[in-house]
């Protein structure tokens, strides 16, 4: 569609804008994104089942977290093998409480560099095409058409309850 | 349960930001001097050296690790409000929880302040960071003082972090409203932020993974800190009972923060529709609980002492009742464990002016709880020629108050410059059109 053009319709109801986004998947415009104040479970179903890879980021953290933890513990008590308060040089249970700490502080780390990888943030310059309305009291449902076509899918959105629909 | 229109929600908060009026003002100059007090006694005993504080052996842990504690405390029931009822899906949590991340963020700074000032020499700190010193030596990492730094740091990180990434879509709200100079700001400060679904997608999952990770972690932060106490080998600390112990005592003196700073908040902002008397009962239901485990600690604590055989233990625990310190045994006793027994009472748990006097009288208590746990054990130790009593000096006052005054100085910068309520929980829990949010 090299000429293609979008047109979003501004709805003040989570659920109409999910009608809308089902009634679109049966035309020839199709659904280039949803806006939305909140998060709202059946629109974000309804535009795509998968899942976020947020976790394996977490998760990967969290691994790397331990070992570094318990690494850092064992490799910098074995520098000079002292013996402190009767404890053995490599003290798992003491050791464990750094590692456990390790875990946590990576994890955290991993899950807020997956979370900007994947939400593809900072994005200032995506805000050109922002519908303030949306961060607001107002769900976006952007459609995609060939030029010529905006008056249809504004006519089509509003049937579909949306109070006000603009082009993007 | 009542449905709020988008717009109500946004504007009630927006509101919040509006110009300041004189009062305000006022009030900020003096918690700045408040801060200026602290500061100066601060440098003072950096001048002077630590002997400026009222330490000495052998209690040479006093007010400035007490705070630490006090502080640390405070910090956690904002975790515990923003992640671990966040987990069990507890709505009421909604309206609140963004004060009480903000509340756990600035806590965990304070509380951070303490160990450098009770340093003395505070230019040394970096020796206790994990590098090697000039023979190759790397800090103890079997010492819960290591520990201890690992944990609060981590905690500081990581309850940033959350705080900041579940305001992402609030700056959003805010920045599309603003204008001029703020809207530059936020607009930095929202990493373009859209609420377009693929963000909305990650945000979600990453948010319920910072829960999860929250909520282990705040329970190890304050037991870490108390084997700061419970692994020395001092009469009435080297208890097993520790870590819980002052896990519960720690999200019993943060709650009762949480009551100390929202009452107010919620008559100075007309937040009542939202923060309504419920949400406040739900609060006070939660001091019962936790006032009841601390309760049963201060119990458990004479038992143990009781059952050990051990005359040394049971002489620590018998001087910390009877001894000079008995006074503030006594509103440890008292104001943590007996007067939020009130909040059995239907009407005073519904009572605004109650909720209010009780939640002060908690931390109170819960500072002296510090102290009578703090100074009591090495007040009073093992051989009597080294026993001996404290008192904080002036210059610890000053920086008591200054503590506080630097808390509540940046809670008050927070309300008026940043979002205080989460618009975005907020329109999911009672916002009407919400249709299967979630």
């Amino acid at each position: 569609m090299p000429d293609k053009r979008h047109v979003i319709g501004l709805f003040s109801d989570g659920d109409r804008a999910l009608s809308a986004i089902r009634a679109l998947k049966g035309t020839a415009w199709p659904l280039e994104s949803v806006y939305s104040p909140i998060p709202h479970h059946g629109i974000m179903e309804a535009v795509g089942p998968q899942k976020s890879r947020v976790g394996y980021f977490t998760l990967a953290g969290g691994i790397l977290g331990f070992l570094s933890g318990i690494g850092l513990a064992v490799f910098t008590a074995t520098r000079w093998d002292l013996i402190v308060g009767g404890k053995p040089v490599v003290a798992l249970i003491p050791f464990l409480i750094v590692g456990f700490e390790f875990t946590i502080l990576f994890a955290v780390l991993g899950n807020i560099t997956g979370f900007l990888i994947q939400a593809r943030l900072p994005d200032i310059g995506g805000l050109k095409r922002h519908c303030p309305a949306c961060t607001g009291d107002r769900f976006g449902v952007v459609a995609t058409c060939r030029e010529g076509e905006e008056e249809k899918v504004v006519v089509f959105l509003k049937e579909q309850g949306a109070e006000s629909s603009l082009l993007q | 349960m009542r449905k709020y229109p988008f717009g109500q929600i946004d504007r009630t908060v927006l509101d919040t930001l509006g110009p300041p009026s004189r009062a305000y003002w006022l009030v900020i100059g003096l918690l700045g001097l408040g801060v200026l007090i602290g500061a100066a006694s601060w440098a003072y005993q950096i001048a002077v050296g630590i002997g400026a504080g009222g330490q000495n052996i052998p209690v040479a842990w006093g007010t400035y690790l007490i705070n630490f504690v006090f502080w640390v405390g405070i910090a956690h029931s904002g975790t515990l409000i923003s992640a671990i009822l966040h987990l069990f899906r507890a709505g009421w949590r909604n309206p609140i929880a963004r004060a009480a991340e903000t509340m756990t963020v600035f806590a965990v700074c304070i509380a951070g302040l303490f160990p450098f000032i009770h340093l003395g020499r505070v230019w040394m700190v970096h020796y206790i960071l994990p590098y090697p010193n000039q023979r190759t030596l790397w800090p103890n990492f079997q010492s819960p003082l290591v520990f201890d730094v690992i944990a609060v740091s981590t905690y500081l990180i990581v309850s940033t972090l959350f705080w900041y990434t579940g305001m992402l879509p609030d700056l959003a709200t805010v920045r599309d409203r603003a204008t001029g100079l703020r809207k530059k700001i936020f607009t930095l400060l929202s990493l373009g932020w859209t609420g377009r679904h693929e963000q909305w997608r990650h945000y979600a999952r990453g948010y319920l993974f910072f829960a999860a990770l929250a909520t282990p972690l705040v329970i190890s932060v304050h037991s870490v800190v108390s084997w700061d106490f419970a692994l020395g080998i001092v009469p009435g600390w080297h208890s097993t009972l520790f870590a819980p112990y002052f896990v519960a005592g720690a999200i019993h003196s943060g709650l009762a923060m949480v009551l100390t700073l929202m009452i107010p908040l919620r008559r100075i902002f007309h937040f009542e529709t939202f923060i309504d008397r419920d949400v406040l009962e739900n609060i006070a239901k939660t001091i019962i609980l936790t006032g009841l485990i601390v309760g049963y600690a201060y119990m458990i604590e004479y038992f143990l002492a009781w059952y050990s055989h051990n005359a040394v233990e049971q002489e620590a625990f018998r001087w910390r009742a009877t001894g000079p310190y008995r006074i503030e045994f006594l509103i440890m006793v008292v104001c943590n464990s007996l007067i939020p027994l009130l909040f059995f009472v239907r009407p005073v748990r519904r009572s605004v002016p109650w909720l209010f006097g009780i939640s002060i009288l908690i931390n109170i208590g819960m500072w002296f709880e510090r102290f009578v746990i703090i100074v009591g054990g090495v007040a009073h130790g093992f051989l009597p020629n080294a026993w001996g009593l404290y008192a904080p000096s002036a210059i610890e006052l000053g920086i008591f108050l200054g503590s506080f005054s630097l808390f509540f100085f940046l809670f008050l910068l927070f309300v008026k410059h940043l979002p205080s309520m989460s618009m975005t929980e907020l329109k999911e829990s009672v916002g009407e059109g919400v249709g299967h949010a979630g």
